[in-house]
């Protein structure tokens, strides 16, 4: 997750060097360093600063990692003849190098000869047993395939040993909303929200899949996490205010024969409505009307 | 014993920076060095990610099992903590065994030789040099008074027992440096330094225990936790928040 500084900070000096104000090596070790895909970008400035030699040989011994940066924006945004002579520059320099067969399958991928890459990658992985980054390669190309539940075996194995990456646990849960299985996507979700209990996206996450498993017990959870989800983010996330309606609704709706317990204190639907109609004036007033005749909806429902 | 020896400045010029100098440079030498012998089979023992990843896992069930529902924090304390196949479990057997296995392991036990010679060698040809041709007279004056015990340590060359405790041979200034350079080479070096003699020491005498016995102090931890809700909590937080907003 980047922080809000650093995001700031990489916008600002995309502005700049778009406007031609130089500090193009800054934005992409900053882009390096945060890890983003800016594809576009980096392969605009890189392809300046590579093809420029006085600006190249000015660079030193990290050329190199430029080069293999450039590269892999190359392959994004499918030039893959230019990618191609990268890869060959960085091969001549660094033989019989790890990072270098990296790219090599990686160039594979993107030309679609996805056994070449299988081979690659499985070769790469007799020499480290571990390398995170070509196991997550594997589960990659098994998606990019259409092959999700190699995908899945894949990315479990990988969970296996690596049962800290909470990216891998996110992709995973996502993979499982996709395919509806959605009991093992609400074990992942609950995975992230363990290692990052205030990233209010993670509650948000697992109480949508409790509301689409369904249930009396799991509606009330997920009531639970979209007001953890409010908490979080203050009041603002729309959706999240949505999600206690809803599960009020649909609470009241499943225990309509039974006697309610009333510790369920209603103010929280009401006041989530009162909050939707706020948002809604302000920020799209020609959807009030369909908004209230919703809640109307649901309110009367009981 | 109030006498004052005034020192010449000849010794502080000749000898106090010289040792400290020769010490900085030995210890950047053993740095380049050391990096330079660094073997390149640097694979990562399987076991040692995985457990060092589960210990992650469990620490972070233990810091926020209250955000998720107790179902679920149980069934995962079990799985943690199964007596069969529980990813914390170890048996009492095992827990030896590591220490052993890292001795008989050639190339691990390779890898700490060589990181002990490069600390060793240094410091014993140093210290032999410093008492070859800086012993036998007073390098320097400590600041505050000593005790008479501390004789023996710090005036190794000096004969005279009516000489204040505070004057001191250059041995004493070489073990200052040794200890006291520590800062200076981070500082050059960055932080990953082969000079952090104590703190290597240190992690020696932890490294073989590490995995499986925080394994087992996690495994302890985690029987320890009671899970307490605290998401009911939040429903009322959430409404607080909606409250302050609608009003």
């Amino acid at each position: 997750m980047v922080s809000k500084t650093e995001e700031e900070q990489v916008n600002r000096l995309e502005g700049q060097v778009e406007n031609g104000g130089g500090g193009e090596w800054e934005y992409l070790c900053l882009v390096r360093k945060l890890k983003l895909r800016r594809s576009f970008n980096v392969l605009k400035y890189g392809l300046s600063i590579l093809n420029n030699p006085k600006k190249r040989s000015a660079l030193g011994s990290e050329e190199w990692t430029l080069y293999e940066q450039v590269a892999i924006a190359a392959m994004d945004c499918q030039r893959l003849d230019l990618a191609k002579d990268f890869i060959k520059i960085l091969a001549e320099k660094f033989p019989e190098s790890k990072r270098v067969g990296r790219l090599e399958a990686l160039l594979l991928e993107a030309m679609d000869l996805w056994e070449e890459a299988e081979k690659a990658y499985s070769s790469l992985l007799e020499d480290n047993e571990l390398d995170p980054v070509i196991h997550k390669r594997r589960v990659a190309m098994a998606k990019a395939q259409g092959n999700i539940s190699g995908a899945i075996e894949w990315l479990n194995k990988y969970l296996e040993i690596f049962m800290a990456d909470h990216d891998a646990w996110r992709e995973l849960a996502e993979i499982y909303v996709s395919l509806q299985m959605y009991k093992q996507a609400a074990f992942c979700y609950e995975e992230l929200i363990l290692s990052q209990p205030t990233i209010p996206l993670y509650h948000l996450a697992y109480a949508d899949v409790l509301y689409t498993l369904g249930g009396l017990e799991n509606l009330h959870m997920a009531k639970k996490y979209y007001a953890s989800t409010t908490d979080l983010t203050g009041g603002k996330n729309t959706r999240a205010l949505f999600g206690i309606c809803l599960c009020t609704s649909a609470i009241e709706q499943l225990t309509k024969g039974r006697n309610k317990d009333d510790k369920e204190n209603s103010q929280l639907a009401s006041l989530s409505a009162t909050a939707l109609e706020k948002d809604y004036k302000q920020r799209a007033p020609n959807k009030v009307s369909l908004l209230a005749s919703t809640l109307r909806s649901l309110k009367l429902s009981s | 014993m109030a006498e004052d020896l005034v020192l010449d400045t000849a010794i502080r010029d000749w000898v106090l920076i010289p040792l400290s100098v020769v010490m900085v440079l030995i210890g950047i030498l053993r740095y380049f060095v050391s990096k330079l012998m660094r073997s390149s089979n640097q694979v990562p023992d399987p076991k040692m990610i995985k457990e060092g990843q589960v210990v992650i896992r469990a620490r972070n069930l233990r810091a926020a099992a209250n955000f998720i529902p107790a179902k679920s924090f149980r069934s995962r304390r079990v799985y943690f903590s199964n007596e069969e196949n529980g990813l914390l479990y170890v048996p009492k057997g095992q827990a030896q065994n590591a220490q052993a296995q890292m001795f008989s392991d050639p190339n691990m036990a390779m890898d700490m030789m060589k990181k002990n010679l490069s600390m060793i060698i240094p410091q014993t040809l140093t210290f032999a040099w410093v008492n070859f041709f800086f012993s036998g007279f007073v390098a320097a004056k400590i600041p505050f008074p000593l005790t008479q015990r501390f004789r023996s340590m710090l005036q190794n060359g000096i004969d005279l027992s009516t000489v204040d405790v505070s004057y001191v041979s250059s041995r004493s200034w070489y073990f200052l440096n040794l200890f006291g350079l520590r800062g200076l080479f981070s500082l050059i070096l960055g932080e990953e330094n082969a000079t952090d003699d104590t703190q290597r020491m240190m992690q020696m005498s932890g490294f073989g225990f590490d995995p499986t016995r925080s394994l087992g102090a996690e495994k302890d931890s985690l029987d320890i936790v009671q899970h307490e809700w605290a998401l009911p909590k939040f429903e009322q937080r959430a409404e607080a928040v909606l409250k302050k907003l609608v009003s």
